[in-house]
C-alpha cells in the first residue's frame, strides 16, 4: 500500500503543479470597445416635412445655386492637370499665365524709364554750364547757384519723404520672388531694368509725384498692393466653387410642424356635412347625386366665398339640384370646428358629397 | 506558490486563485475529493500491483503443482513460507490433512468435509485479500460527482449572495464566484471517472483471479478425496 499511496501522492502533486502551470490563468477575452451611436427612427412623413421649405423665409431673386460641377477626370491620365486631355508636357497650362503678367509689366516700366533719364543728363548739364562761362556776366552765375540750392533743398526733402517709400516699395519685390524657378527666363531680364528704376524714381520723379500724390497716402498703398496683385506671378489657386450660404429656400404653406388633419378630425367633418346634407328627393340614378365641392375657409372656420362645385351638377334638373344641395349644406353647416394649429391643411377643403360614402 | 498568488490577485482566475477565493466549505470539500482522488489512485496502483503479482505466482505455483513434484515436499517448502493465494489454499489443506492423518483419524468421513472447510476459509481470506478497498473505488466513483456538486451549490449560493450584496449584475462580478465553485465539481469529476473506471476493471480482475483459485481448490479437493479413498483402502 505504501508503494501506491506515495506513487499516487506524487503523480496528484505532478498533475496539480502541470494544471497551475498550464491552466493558470485564461487569457481574457478580448471584447474591445465598442461605442454605441444613438439612432433614431424617422418616419416617411417626418422625413418629407424636414425637408420642406422654411415657411418665414425672406424671398430672393436670385435662384438657388447650383451645385458645381467637376470635370470628369481622365481615368488613367499620366500627368496630372486642369486639362480634361491626358498631356505629355505638363508645364503648359502654368507658363500661359506667366505670359500674360510679362505683358502687363512692362506697360508700366517704359513709362518711367524715359523720364529718369533726360532728368539725370539735365542735372550734370547745368553744373558744367557755369564753370564753362565763368567772365560772363553775373547774371548766369546767380542762376545756377539757386539751381543747386533748390536742388539740395529738394534732395534733402525728397528723402525724408522716401522714407514713407522703401517701406512700402519692396513689398511687391518680395512677392513675386516664390515663383522665380518656374518663371526664371522671363525674370531675370528684369531684375536689371527695375533697380535703376527705382534707384532713379526715389531722387528726380518724386518731387513731380509728391506735389500730386503725396498727401494721399491711403491712395499709395492702394496703388502698392494693386502693383503688388499685378505682379503676383503665381497662378490663380483652384478650389472649388464656395457653395451657398444663402438662406433656406421658400417652401410650401405647410409650416413644419403642421401634420394632416387626422382621421377622426377628417371624419368628424364628414359627418357634420352628412347631417347638413338634405338629399334631394325623387332622383333615379345615384351618380347624378355624387358632386365635388371646393371651398376656401379662414382661420375662424368661416367660408370665405361661396363654395364652388368642381364636379358634378350637370345641365340636368336633377344634378343642378343635387350641386346646390350640397352648395347649401355646406353653406349650412359653415362655421367649421377645425383645429387651428393646421389651418394650413384645412384652408382649401374639397368635399366629396356621395350618398352611398356620407351615411 | 502564496506570495505569487498574491502577487498576481487582482482579477486574476488562476486555479489557486479560484481555490484560496473558495469559501470554507467549499474548500474543505475541495481538499477532501483531493485526499480522495489520491487515495484512489494509490488503491488502482497497489491493486494493479498486487493483482499482477497473484497472477505471477497463480501461474508459478500451477506449473509446480502439475509437474509431477510429491505433495509432501511442496508442503515442507510451502509451509515455512509466506504464501498467498492457491499456495495458502494449498497449505491449509495440506495441513487439515497432516493433522488428521499424524494424530490418528479413526474414520476418513468428517476429514474431507474438513479439507473443504479449511479451503474454502483460506480461499474467502484471499478473496477479501485481492477485494479489499475496491468499496472505496466504487463509494468514490458514485459519491464524487454529488459532493463536488454539492461544494458547487454551496459556492454558488455564497457567491450569488455576495453579488446580491454588491448590487452589481455585471458579469465580472458574477464570474469568477460561480468559476470557483464550478472547481470543486471539477475537482469531484476527477476523483470519481478514474474510481469508476478502476472499480470495473479491477473487480472483474478480482473475479477472474478467484475462480481460477475456486478451480484449483475444486481440483486439489478432489485429489485429496482420492487419496482418502485410496488410505481407506489400502487400511481396509
Amino acid at each position: 500500500m505504501k508503494t501506491g499511496l506515495s506513487t499516487s501522492l506524487i503523480l496528484h502533486a505532478a498533475a496539480i503543479a502541470f494544471g497551475l502551470v498550464t491552466l493558470a490563468a485564461p487569457k481574457a477575452h478580448d471584447a474591445g470597445e465598442v461605442q454605441a451611436f444613438p439612432v433614431d427612427m424617422v418616419t416617411p412623413e417626418e422625413f418629407s416635412q424636414a425637408m420642406q421649405g422654411d415657411k418665414t423665409a425672406s424671398v430672393k431673386e436670385k435662384p438657388a445655386p447650383k451645385p458645381t460641377e467637376r470635370k470628369d477626370a481622365v481615368l488613367d491620365a499620366r500627368n496630372v492637370g486642369e486639362n480634361e486631355v491626358d498631356l505629355e508636357d505638363v508645364p503648359k497650362p502654368v507658363a500661359k499665365p506667366v505670359k500674360v503678367e510679362t505683358a502687363a509689366a512692362p506697360k508700366v516700366e517704359p513709362a518711367p524709364k524715359p523720364d529718369p533719364k533726360p532728368v539725370e543728363v539735365k542735372q550734370p548739364e547745368p553744373k558744367p554750364e557755369p564753370v564753362a562761362q565763368p567772365e560772363p556776366a553775373p547774371k548766369p552765375e546767380p542762376a545756377p547757384k539757386p539751381d543747386p540750392i533748390a536742388e539740395a533743398i529738394t534732395a534733402e526733402a525728397t528723402p525724408q519723404e522716401n522714407l514713407d517709400f522703401p517701406a512700402e516699395l519692396p513689398r511687391p519685390e518680395a512677392r513675386p520672388e516664390p515663383p522665380k524657378p518656374a518663371v526664371a527666363k522671363v525674370e531675370e531680364p528684369k531684375k536689371p531694368e527695375k533697380q535703376p528704376e527705382k534707384q532713379a524714381e526715389k531722387k528726380p520723379e518724386k518731387p513731380a509725384r509728391e506735389t500730386a500724390k503725396a498727401p494721399k497716402q491711403e491712395d499709395l498703398e492702394a496703388l502698392t498692393e494693386e502693383v503688388a496683385a499685378l505682379l503676383d506671378k503665381r497662378a490663380p489657386a483652384g478650389g472649388g466653387a464656395k457653395r451657398s450660404e444663402q438662406q433656406a429656400a421658400i417652401g410650401t404653406d405647410k409650416p413644419s410642424k403642421a401634420e394632416k388633419l387626422s382621421v377622426s378630425e377628417m371624419d368628424a367633418m364628414r359627418q357634420r356635412l352628412g347631417q347638413c346634407w338634405s338629399i334631394p328627393a325623387g332622383v333615379d340614378d345615384a351618380a347624378l347625386l355624387k358632386v365635388s365641392v371646393r371651398f376656401r375657409l379662414d382661420r375662424s372656420g368661416e367660408l370665405e366665398a361661396r363654395p364652388e362645385v368642381i364636379r358634378g351638377g350637370g345641365s340636368s334638373g336633377a344634378a343642378r339640384t343635387a350641386a346646390e344641395s350640397a352648395v347649401r349644406a355646406v353653406s349650412k353647416c359653415a362655421p367649421f370646428n377645425l383645429p387651428a394649429d393646421k389651418y394650413e391643411t384645412w384652408s382649401e377643403v374639397v368635399v366629396n358629397f356621395d350618398p352611398s360614402d356620407m351615411f | 506558490m502564496e506570495p505569487l498568488a498574491s502577487a498576481v490577485s487582482g482579477g486574476e482566475l488562476s486555479i489557486w486563485e479560484l481555490f484560496w477565493q473558495a469559501g470554507l466549505i467549499v474548500k474543505l470539500v475541495m481538499i477532501g475529493l483531493l485526499g480522495a482522488s489520491v487515495w484512489t489512485w494509490a488503491i488502482i496502483i497497489d491493486k494493479t500491483i498486487s493483482y499482477n503479482r497473484m497472477r505471477a505466482a497463480l501461474n508459478r505455483f500451477e506449473q509446480i503443482f502439475w509437474s509431477g513434484q510429491s505433495l509432501e515436499e511442496l508442503y515442507r517448502t510451502l509451509a515455512d513460507r509466506k504464501t498467498n493465494g492457491m499456495g495458502s489454499i494449498f497449505v491449509a489443506a495440506m495441513r487439515e490433512w497432516k493433522k488428521s492423518f499424524e494424530k490418528g483419524a479413526r474414520t476418513p468421513l468428517g476429514l474431507q468435509t474438513r479439507i473443504d472447510k479449511a479451503m474454502d476459509l483460506a480461499l474467502t481470506r484471499e478473496m477479501e485479500r485481492l477485494e479489499g478497498r475496491l468499496g472505496f473505488l466504487a463509494t468514490i466513483g458514485s459519491a464524487g460527482p454529488f459532493i463536488g456538486l454539492f461544494g458547487t451549490v454551496i459556492g454558488i449560493m455564497t457567491s450569488f449572495q455576495a453579488i446580491a450584496g454588491s448590487k452589481s449584475t455585471s458579469l465580472a462580478v458574477v464570474a469568477p464566484g460561480i468559476a470557483e465553485a464550478l472547481l470543486a465539481t471539477a475537482i469531484g469529476l476527477l476523483a470519481a471517472i478514474p474510481a469508476v473506471i478502476a472499480y470495473n476493471k479491477l473487480s472483474s480482475d478480482a473475479g477472474k483471479l478467484g475462480a481460477r483459485m475456486e478451480g484449483f481448490a475444486d481440483e486439489f479437493s478432489a485429489i485429496l478425496s482420492r487419496q482418502i479413498d485410496e488410505k481407506v483402502a489400502q487400511k481396509a
